[in-house]
């Protein structure tokens, strides 16, 4: 760091220069320091201290370490108040949903009688709407046609596949890119993966859909491409506007050598 | 004089010397006593280190270096997703907590059709519990609030990019708290012992059973056997009130744990 700050100073920096991190300017306070500046109890408590850890005390006395002073937003006020107020508009939220739209409880279980909809909740259609699969479950010619697997095994191993695409994610993807304009390709797949957790939800729900069922099966699997195809070309045709301003902004900053 | 060893911290002669009030003598008294035995100071010492460390002045983030804020200022609403999770899992716990004062997890002698004891006990808590209809209308809210904005959190971190290296860790500690979410919910979905709990938990008991290989344990293990009975019952309840609880409490906070050591990802 002392380097960097050395040997750039003729350059025009209009960050402070160097990595932004600000020098010590003060050391860790000393158990005789914390105790000065406390009344009451907590003070007997470093008073009680000192004495008992002399030994530390002067070790730490001696030595170059050095811890930085607190310096940021006070905790009281400023935070505790804005997270209370975060804290209450939210549980008021729920609270408000609550009261508005409570649950209500059918029938009692009854093993002899189906109901015409058996649904879980809202959040596990996506994996509902995957046992709905069968048409895509591969049937081998060498088996005569017959399937290498139960519709239902099916469904629940691309269960797994789901989980195991989005966990290889970030062992793919690497580097310090974060806006989507600047990677458009993942910023498709993550649109991509969206609406088919949606389309599959519908999927789930075939029976309650205004819609023909074939139909809907097909577009469970088209319009995700779709989505991804118009993301991808959208951002594609954002990034080199928006990397531009950004560039410059950062150029201005860092004029190239 | 005296024979006996003096100790060089002689902490009772201190405390005779101070002039000291009946409750500062008291609390040094316990304080050493304590200390003595536990060692109470290295701990404090280590905490308030701690303390003052966690305190440091941060080095200037990316965006105030370089001044970006105005790029990023609408992203910034979907950083709180992931509190707001936090908080409505702490409101499902707590209300949670109350309905399990009146909640058994029993089928008892009903036959089909016909009201189970838990059912009845739901029954009970929303007409004739005082406050009953709208506590358990909170806890259910509060779990849908917490799967949608657990989802949601999910997507902010995908689209800013927050899940790269070195984050690795706990994009996969996150997959794994979405599943455990969702189990959550669905556990306590079969709770009362309705018509759609009975047939969602059917369901759960076929999906298990067509597991390659390890269906049919999984199907004993998770609802008790083949068929849905008492046992299913009890075991969805183990789940939902003693063994979720835990387990996702503590990956929550190592969670944020990690978030914390390892800093914000900021958008670059
Ligand atoms: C019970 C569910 C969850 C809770 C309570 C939770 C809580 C949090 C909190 C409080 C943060 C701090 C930043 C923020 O609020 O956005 C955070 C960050 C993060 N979460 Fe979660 N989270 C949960 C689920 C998930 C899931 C499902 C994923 C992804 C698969 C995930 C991945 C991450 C990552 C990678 C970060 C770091 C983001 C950054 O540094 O900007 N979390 N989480």
């Amino acid at each position: 760091m002392t380097d960097d700050t050395t040997n750039t100073d003729d350059e025009p920096r209009t960050d402070g220069g160097g990595t932004g991190i600000v020098a010590p300017d003060d050391e860790t306070p000393t158990w005789r320091e914390r105790k000065e500046r406390t009344e009451g109890l907590s003070r007997l408590t470093y008073e009680y201290f000192e004495r008992a850890r002399s030994e530390d005390e002067s070790l730490r006395r001696e030595s170059d370490y050095v811890e930085r002073d607190v310096l940021a937003f006070p905790t009281w006020p400023h935070e505790t108040v804005r997270n209370l107020a975060l804290t209450s508009f939210f549980v008021g939220m729920i609270i408000f949903l609550s009261a508005t739209l409570p649950p209500h409880i059918g029938n009692p279980a009854n093993p002899n009688s189906t109901p015409a909809i058996i649904l879980p909740d809202w959040y596990l259609y996506w994996s509902f709407g995957l046992l709905k699969l069968g048409p895509l479950n591969p049937e081998l010619a060498i088996l005569g046609g017959q399937k290498l697997m139960a519709d239902r095994t099916y469904g629940v191993l691309t269960n797994g596949v789901v989980v195991g695409a989005i966990a290889i994610v970030p062992f793919i993807n690497k580097g310090s890119a974060r806006r989507p304009v600047e990677q458009p390709f993942w910023a498709a797949v993550g649109m991509f993966g969206v609406t088919l957790a949606f389309t599959l939800s519908m999927l789930s729900v075939k029976n309650l859909m205004p819609m023909n069922v074939d139909l809907l099966f097909d577009l469970t699997f088209l319009v995700p491409p779709i989505v991804a195809a118009i993301t991808y070309a959208v951002l594609k045709t954002m990034r080199e506007g928006y990397m531009y301003d950004l560039n410059r902004r950062y150029y201005r900053l860092r004029p190239p050598k | 004089m005296s024979l006996e060893k003096k100790d060089e911290y002689d902490h009772k002669n201190w405390l005779e010397s101070k002039d000291l009030t009946p409750v500062e003598a008291t609390f040094l008294t316990a304080l050493i006593w304590v200390d003595k035995r536990l060692r109470i100071v290295d701990y404090l010492e280590l905490l308030e280190s701690l303390y003052y460390r966690s305190n440091l002045q941060m080095p200037k983030s990316h965006t105030e270096q370089y001044d970006l804020d105005n790029k990023f200022w609408y992203w910034y609403a979907l950083y709180t997703l992931g509190f707001f999770s936090t908080l409505a899992y702490v409101v499902a716990a707590i209300s949670g907590a109350l309905l399990g004062f009146y909640y058994v997890p029993a089928v008892g002698s009903a036959g089909p059709g016909e009201a189970s004891i838990a059912y009845s006990q739901i029954a009970f808590i929303m007409r004739d519990l005082q406050f009953g209809f709208m506590l358990r209308s909170i806890h259910r809210w509060s779990a849908q609030v917490m799967t949608a904005a657990v989802f949601l959190h999910m997507l902010r971190v995908y689209f800013t990019g927050a899940y790269k290296e070195p984050r690795e860790l706990n994009w996969l500690l996150g997959i794994v708290l979405i599943s455990l979410t969702m189990v959550f919910g669905y556990s306590g979905y079969l709770l009362p012992w309705d018509q759609l709990a009975f047939w969602a938990g059917q369901i759960g008991v076929e999906m298990s059973l067509s597991i390659p290989l390890i269906g049919e344990w999984v199907a004993q293990l998770l609802f008790g056997g083949f068929s849905l009975s008492q046992a299913t019952l009890q075991r969805m309840y183990i789940l939902h009130v003693f063994l979720l609880p835990f387990v996702v409490t503590a990956l929550i906070a190592l969670h944020i744990g990690i978030v914390w050591v390892q800093g914000i990802a900021e958008p670059h």
